[in-house]
């Protein structure tokens, strides 16, 4: 061996990946997540019944997200080696575990149902108006079920790979628009219907928990102590952009709301208008949404499989997969045919208050399950440490 | 003799020839397969036999009178019965049992030339051939090191085909290398004629159409994986080495760029990837554009493609999925030709089908323009023209059915299948996902080598640095 040359401490067999997710691809995941569906029906709802102060309304929607991220984050924290699953069972016991986690598959499905929606509405609303829903469903499903049926490992690394491109998509998007100027006083005067924006709040909680997907990541995750922080800030930066983008709809036309009420897609009017206006940039916007779209959707599906795969306790992949697509295709193309009934679903007091306290629920029994295990952990190391003195003593 | 007449038995032709010879009382005994032997040193045997002064026993054989030779004694039928069929001369000696084993192997080999697949401008010329001993020796004289392992075994039932597994002990990861190894020995099989039948033994996903293992037809880039920590199979018979574990990034990398400029080297490496990701996605873009996002097209392009495309009886997809399999067809025939004939073919096919096909208004220019751009470009990538060719054609028509909303999740899906991939524990995607930032010095960047201070992190080994800081 050379001189020059040294062993490494640490064999690469043994490399930095030993855990599914690192903590750069985390961050990355929290980026996307932020970003995903909040540029697709959630504006438009926002703006048909808060008008221009949708913005305000988004970025308290993205707050309270903020908020169950951070709880998310903590039980991630204090749970580097189990997970979810492992966490609730040792808390609930087996019977108990099963329940709660089939009760969080369920509303992960719900808010897949939502995201893929979203998905295919806005693709067959502006980009393939003569292809049948259906067959976008199909097409997409398609992609889910082969996604869920590898490793988390490698839908972190999917989502790091494609990261810096939206990234670059976004900031070219950014630049065109800022260099292109657009009128701030359209957005003003701001809260001029402070209790109808109240209302609109209280009825737009469907969109929480975009980051309840995470939970899967507990105890499969590298945390450095950089991690939280830079989650955060992540989370934090994908919902700024979503707002700036709100913005700039709102700032760009003066008559957003009288056009929104003419459209049901929003994504419509801000990309298509963002094209005419600034250019041929709507393919590059186009590829940033549905990229980070289908990513959120691959991330909803498969843990939605894994939460059930629990359930069921055995891990067939590929038929809980098709299970689960099945079920999804019946109530996207049965129950939901009509988007509007959808929608009705989705903007439902009922519905909000639902979605979110099983986003918020969900976090703090994780919290709460890795805080009770942690002291576990740690009363029993004392206790270990009191037998080992008392041994030594007694010798 | 006793011990020739058991040898003999064993063959069901009479290509074994047997020789006795009778030195001052002693009877001796030579069994030779005359097409794989060398007749010099046959007979170098036979004059050093007669030329004893006192008849010796095979012990003494072996160490005084054939000093020079290479030879081992064997009581194993089976063993003597491989050797002879290496071309090894069998020495037997009245009253006593087992064999000399001698090895007088002789086969007529090809020249040390440039592998048409690896040719470079600057950088050594010299390829492997089909003699293991020969690729053996030029991997021995680029790593002087005590430390090149080189493990030989037997595959093969019928064949025997002699394998080598090469590695540096203190640079490659044993976990790897014990995993190869034990990849190889579960290899039951009558017989293997070239490297590349290991390949879906050692690979994870024998079925996808994606490479998981290297080759390499050169020693210097052997030699250079090596030290990076890769191990490297040489097969008797096969100018092509195997090399484990692999990353698609190494198909971008050329033997030639480290021996040109570092920033010519990664430019040339950036067309690559340009190159690559335009002969893949241009025809399906072309054809989703067309079909169903034309409004995405500039108006004045939108113009010219329409007069263009205008009474053409095909549909975009049927006919950019025509030009690409014309493409594909003439390529084939092009290979499989001889030269002088391939030549023409390329001609008749480029320039007088697609020309008389564009004005008998059968396809338009734009599609036989978008082929052959795509076409071009994958060149640029050779070891990936197979697999990429697959891809074009798949995404062609994914985006031809569904447009962008299909081609996009197609794309994503193909990522998220190699991101999926992880033999040997080396991410099939390394260094761009997961992101190893260190490895970017030699990615698409090719960093100067005084940078280069590490081993690349996405494959494993066990000592990390690779010179001084």
């Amino acid at each position: 061996m050379n001189n020059n040359e040294k062993p490494s401490t640490v064999s690469a067999d043994t490399s930095k990946e030993v855990k599914q997710a690192s903590s750069k691809q985390l961050i990355a995941i929290i980026f996307i997540l932020a970003l995903a569906t909040k540029m697709f029906l959630q504006p438009l709802f926002l703006i048909k019944s808060a008008g221009r102060d949708a913005y305000i309304a988004l970025a308290i929607d993205g707050t309270f997200d903020l908020i169950v991220l951070v709880i998310t984050l903590f039980a991630m924290k204090l749970s580097p080696n189990r997970d979810f699953f492992e966490l609730t069972r040792c808390v609930f016991g087996k019977v108990g575990s099963r329940i709660i986690v089939g009760f969080f598959g369920l509303y992960l499905f719900f808010k897949l149902n939502v995201a893929v929606s979203e998905t295919v509405a806005f693709y067959s609303k502006n980009i393939l108006t003569d292809l049948d829903t259906t067959l976008l469903i199909l097409i997409l499903l398609l992609f889910l079920v082969g996604v869920a049926l590898h490793s988390l490992r490698a839908m972190t690394r999917l989502n790091e790979l494609l990261t810096p491109v939206i990234v670059i998509c976004l900031v070219l998007l950014i630049t065109i628009v800022a260099a292109t100027g657009f009128d701030l006083a359209n957005i003003f005067p701001t809260m001029r219907h402070p209790r109808e924006f109240g209302i609109t709040l209280s009825r737009h909680m469907t969109w929480l928990g975009d980051f309840s997907p995470l939970l899967l990541f507990l105890g499969r995750t590298e945390m450095k102590k950089s991690t939280l922080p830079l989650s955060v800030t992540a989370g934090a930066l994908g919902t700024a952009v979503s707002v700036f983008f709100s913005i700039v709809m709102c700032a760009a036309f003066g008559n957003i709301t009288s056009m929104v009420d003419a459209s049901t897609n929003l994504s419509s009017i801000l990309q298509y208008s963002l094209g005419n206006v600034y250019g041929r940039i709507d393919l590059v916007s186009e590829i940033l949404w549905s990229v980070a779209s289908f990513i959120q959707n691959a991330l909803f599906f498969y843990c939605t499989v894994r939460c059930f795969e629990y359930v069921i306790g055995k891990p067939f992949h590929l038929a809980t997969s098709l299970g689960v697509s099945v079920l999804l295709f019946t109530s996207l193309t049965v129950m939901f045919k009509d988007p509007e009934i959808l929608n009705a679903v989705i903007v439902s007091e009922i519905t909000s208050g639902l979605v979110a306290s099983f986003a918020v629920t969900m976090s703090v029994i994780a919290l709460v399950c890795a805080l009770i295990i942690k002291r576990r952990e740690t009363k029993g190391g004392q206790n270990q440490d009191k037998s080992a003195k008392a041994l030594r003593s007694s010798e | 003799m006793r011990q020739l007449d058991t040898i003999t038995q064993k063959f069901k032709s009479d290509t074994a020839v047997t020789r006795e010879l009778t030195v001052k009382g002693k009877k001796y005994g030579l069994v030779i397969f005359p097409d794989l032997s060398d007749t010099a040193t046959i007979r170098a045997i036979v004059v050093a036999l007669e030329a004893q002064s006192e008849p010796a026993p095979l012990d003494k054989v072996k160490t005084e009178v054939l000093f020079e030779c290479e030879s081992e004694k064997s009581n194993n039928i089976d063993d003597c019965i491989n050797g002879l069929l290496s071309g090894d001369v069998l020495l037997a000696a009245e009253d006593e049992e087992g064999y000399l084993i001698v090895n007088a192997r002789s086969y007529s080999t090809r020249g040390i030339v440039e592998p048409p697949t690896e040719t470079v401008m600057r950088g050594p010329r010299e390829g492997f051939i089909e003699d293991l001993k020969t690729n053996l020796s030029l991997l021995e004289r680029r790593l002087k090191t005590p430390d090149l392992a080189i493990e030989k075994m037997q595959i093969g039932r019928r064949t025997d085909t002699a394998v080598a597994v090469c590695y540096l002990a203190s640079v490659a990861s044993p976990k790897v290398v014990k995993k190869i190894k034990e990849r190889l020995k579960k290899i039951d099989i009558d017989g293997i004629v070239d490297s590349h039948y290991l390949v879906p033994y050692l690979e994870e996903k024998p079925l996808s159409m994606f490479a998981q293992v290297g080759v390499c037809e050169k020693p210097d880039v052997l030699s250079a994986k090596l030290l990076e920590g890769r191990v490297g199979i040489f097969v008797d018979g096969s100018p092509i080495a195997l090399t484990l574990p692999f990353i698609l990034e190494e198909d971008f990398q050329s033997a030639e760029d480290y021996y040109l400029r570092p920033s010519c080297a990664s430019l040339l490496r950036l067309l690559r990837y340009l190159g690559l990701i335009l002969a893949v996605l241009l025809p399906a873009l072309y054809v989703a554009l067309q079909n169903f996002h034309y409004k995405l097209i500039p108006v004045r392009f939108m113009i010219t493609l329409m007069s263009a495309i205008k009474g053409l009886p095909m549909s975009p997809l049927s006919e950019t999925f025509f030009v690409l399999l014309l493409f594909e067809i003439i390529r084939e025939a092009s290979v499989r030709m001889p030269r002088a004939v391939g030549m023409a073919m390329s001609i008749v096919g480029a320039l007088v089908l697609g020309e008389t096909a564009v004005k008998a208004g059968i396809i338009s220019s734009p599609a036989v323009m978008v082929t052959a751009l795509s076409s071009i470009a994958l060149f640029t990538v050779p070891n990936q023209i197979q697999t990429m060719s697959i891809l074009r054609l798949v995404y062609t028509v994914i985006a031809g059915l569904t447009g962008l909303f299909g081609l996009t999740l197609a794309v994503l899906f193909t990522l998220h299948y190699i991101c999926a991939m992880n033999a040997y524990n080396a991410p099939y995607l390394a260094p761009f996902s997961p992101l190893i930032s260190s490895d970017f010095k030699d990615s698409i960047d090719r960093a100067p080598f005084p940078e280069m201070e590490n081993r690349p992190e996405s494959i494993p080994n066990i000592n990390s640095r690779r010179q001084a800081k």
